[in-house]
């Protein structure tokens, strides 16, 4: 391999792709686009139901029903029921159901009588919220008349896993390792074209009728497709505030993405006969690849399928790093399965793309 | 325009349409949106507070929590699956219901109840879960609240839940990549190819080409837009006025896909400026998804006034006439096109006797 022939490539390459200054433009400006989308984005998480009242000496039966606030329910007192069915109205400071006890509320309960309680909803309240309004309506009531419940499941409730009331993973996390796969799967796409061109329109061939060797055109296109896709996806980590916490171990992971999709560039490229053949093959690569990615927004562990796919171990990483704060040897799985499928991918599309040269 | 000639280019693109991974790409992915979006945003914009059971005697409390109207309750095998499930957050909250639960509450007892709660679930799902669950265990211990509870709505009436308001984006990608992407796509590659060239050289002109290719993207957005509209059982009754708007927005992205098609020097350029001008045209989706920022903005943009008729009647219930006024503005816009397609037409033509 000559490392002068492969610096010669990587020039021509990084010149063809610079030399389109509308796609560099545009590129720039998509990553501009998802920057700010990602600061669009709501940084903590509101966990707190918040329920207006109009009594507000229920104190002992209601908790925080004098505007302190437990665990996720706020109570919050109004002098009428007219300002609180315009405070459920208009939505304002949260409040998502208004509970109007009526003034005789505690004597006809000591009295024995059933009174009757306005409950004022807005249009769209989720079901869970309006029978959790009904049940703590009921559960005053209960307690007033001194019936206490058969369990008790908010004081004995038992955490499982780190607790993390009050200091929850915000939208804008969740998204951080969706937004750096997005880029790397673009940049998949923009490797696949720039080699399906070489191919289509045969310049490889011209290039290999020179000194330059098969080996030196690979070790090119590895190198350009690498470092083009790491740059491009640490710029965006940079300006999305990955870096933040443990820089060097978001840099390895990032470096072990971008191979990994160059691999898959290489593949896509390799295959597509035109822009829309390669475009098709690149998706469906994109598609699967993406999908851990998505799966991180979602609570909970992800089924076993998508644990093998190759950007698993990559989305793992990033949130162990960024969310939890992981160490490097408590990454270092998620880490060795990136860099298995990484080498995988990378040596099925540099033996691809070398044998689909050998046919032209 | 010569209509014969016109007819001849959009039965070659018919002709050519299965062997087309564009034509395939405009089919393929509506299909794929509609799933990922109604799917995957849809429930994770409107999730539901999760709850496991390990029930060991058929407790009446399980029978109720299933039939919960915004839990999602499961059942699970013991207590150990119960308790690794919720550690990992596949649950918000686990309840242990033991086998003689229900008969030590019909004896008026006090009986057992384990409750366990995921470390990284909401506050607010907690609370609603372990409200929800002693509101269960009364029912079944027959204790009715002393309390009547009036429910009075108030507030907008016109509210619409967030899958609902997802059906534009939906819409919006079975007309943009069929009407806009794939006439852009095709007069693209047939300029780089120069079979365009070729085709120029017989009586046909380049306005039998765009009729020709226009028509069959129409046709193809049309269908699209109605398969996405089915699949979302989504026609609210009114077929004709749906294919109608559709008709009309399909050929307003078809102007903008052959203007497009022709300006773009090469296939790169083309994606890329679709990718950019994508966000542009995608505006009005983001306003209905988020109806809280101000409505002005996306009456700024043309997709507007075709995406809010087919909401509005969808979701809205409103009549044809309703959508009429949005309707013949979004006419005037694709008016508007023609004399502009027409120019860049006529530059295109002229580039490409430069290049000959």
């Amino acid at each position: 391999m000559s490392a002068s022939n492969v610096g010669t490539i990587i020039r021509k390459d990084f010149t063809e792709f610079a030399r389109n200054r509308f796609f560099v433009f545009i590129t720039l400006m998509v990553l501009v686009a998802w920057v700010a989308v990602f600061w669009f984005l709501p940084s903590s998480v509101d966990e707190t139901v918040r329920i207006g009242i109009t009594q507000t000496d229920l104190g002992g039966v209601l908790p925080a029903a004098d505007g302190a606030e437990v665990a996720g329910l706020s109570l919050t007192s109004f002098p009428t029921e007219g300002e609180l069915q315009a405070a459920v109205e208009s939505g304002d400071d949260g409040i998502v159901a208004g509970i109007a006890f009526p003034p005789d509320f505690l004597t006809s309960l000591a009295g024995g009588t059933t009174p009757t309680v306005t409950l004022f909803v807005p249009a769209g309240l989720p079901a869970e919220q309006l029978a959790m309004v009904e049940g703590l309506i009921g559960e005053a009531a209960f307690g007033l008349a001194g019936v206490a419940p058969p369990v008790d499941p908010i004081t004995e409730a038992v955490v499982l896993g780190t607790d993390r009331v009050g200091a929850q993973t915000s939208l804008q996390d969740q998204m951080r390792p969706l937004l750096l796969i997005m880029v790397l799967m673009v940049e998949t796409f923009a490797l696949s074209a720039l080699i399906a061109v070489e191919i289509q329109e045969r310049t490889v061939v011209a290039v290999l009728a020179t000194p330059v060797r098969v080996v030196d055109f690979l070790a090119a296109k590895s190198i350009f497709g690498v470092g083009l896709a790491f740059t491009e996806v640490a710029l965006l980590a940079l300006l999305i505030g990955a870096f933040a916490v443990n820089a060097p171990a978001i840099i390895v992971i990032l470096l072990l993405g971008a191979i990994l999709v160059t691999g898959f560039g290489m593949i896509a490229g390799s295959y597509g006969r035109d822009f829309i053949g390669t475009l098709m093959v690149a998706m469906l690569f994109m598609i699967p690849l993406m999908i851990p990615a998505f799966g991180a927004l979602f609570p909970g562990s992800s089924p076993v399928w998508i644990t093998i796919l190759p950007t698993y171990g990559m989305v793992e990483a990033v949130i162990g790093v960024t969310i939890d704060g992981d160490s490097w040897s408590q990454i270092a799985p998620a880490l060795l399965m990136l860099a298995a499928w990484g080498l995988a991918a990378f040596a099925a599309g540099a033996l691809i793309l070398k044998r689909r040269v050998a046919t032209l | 325009m010569n209509l014969k000639r016109a007819w001849y280019v959009f039965a070659r693109e018919v002709r050519l349409s299965p062997r087309s991974p564009l034509v395939f790409f405009a089919i393929a992915m509506p299909l794929i949106m509609t799933f990922l979006i109604s799917s995957v945003f849809g429930s994770l914009f409107d999730a539901n507070p999760r709850l496991g059971i390990a029930d060991d005697g058929s407790s009446k409390v399980t029978a109720a929590a299933l039939q919960l109207d915004g839990v999602d309750a499961v059942v699970v095998s013991d207590v150990e699956a119960l308790r690794t499930r919720v550690e990992a957050n596949d649950f918000d909250a686990g309840l242990v219901i033991p086998a003689d639960f229900d008969a030590e509450l019909a004896a008026g007892g006090q009986p057992d109840l384990e409750f366990y709660v995921s470390g990284a679930s909401l506050a607010s799902n907690r609370i609603i879960l372990s409200i929800t669950t002693i509101d269960l265990v009364r029912d079944v211990a027959g204790e009715e609240p002393p309390v009547t509870v009036v429910v009075t709505p108030v507030g907008d009436e016109d509210f619409v839940p967030i899958g609902d308001r997802l059906l534009p984006t939906m819409v919006f990608y079975a007309v943009m990549i069929a009407a806009l992407f794939l006439p852009a796509a095709s007069l693209v590659d047939e300029r780089e190819k120069r079979t365009l060239d070729a085709v120029l050289v017989t009586p046909t002109r380049m306005s039998d080409v765009l009729v020709g290719k226009g028509a069959f993207a129409v046709i193809l957005a049309v269908l699209m837009g109605l398969a996405t509209l089915a699949l979302n059982n989504a026609f609210a009754g009114q077929f004709w006025t749906m294919t109608l708007i559709l008709l009309i927005g399909s050929v307003m992205m078809a102007l903008v896909g052959m203007a497009l098609g022709l300006w773009a020097r090469d296939i790169t350029t083309m994606y890329t400026a679709v990718k950019a001008g994508g966000i542009f045209i995608f505006l009005p989706v983001i306003f209905v998804l988020f109806p809280g920022l101000p409505q002005w903005i996306p009456k700024l943009i043309p997709t507007y006034y075709f995406l809010m008729p087919i909401y509005d009647i969808a979701i809205g219930g409103q009549s044809f006439g309703d959508v009429l006024p949005e309707l013949l503005v979004a006419v005037v816009f694709c008016l508007l096109l023609i004399p502009f397609v027409a120019w860049v037409a006529r530059w295109s033509q002229r580039q490409l006797a430069m290049t000959v």
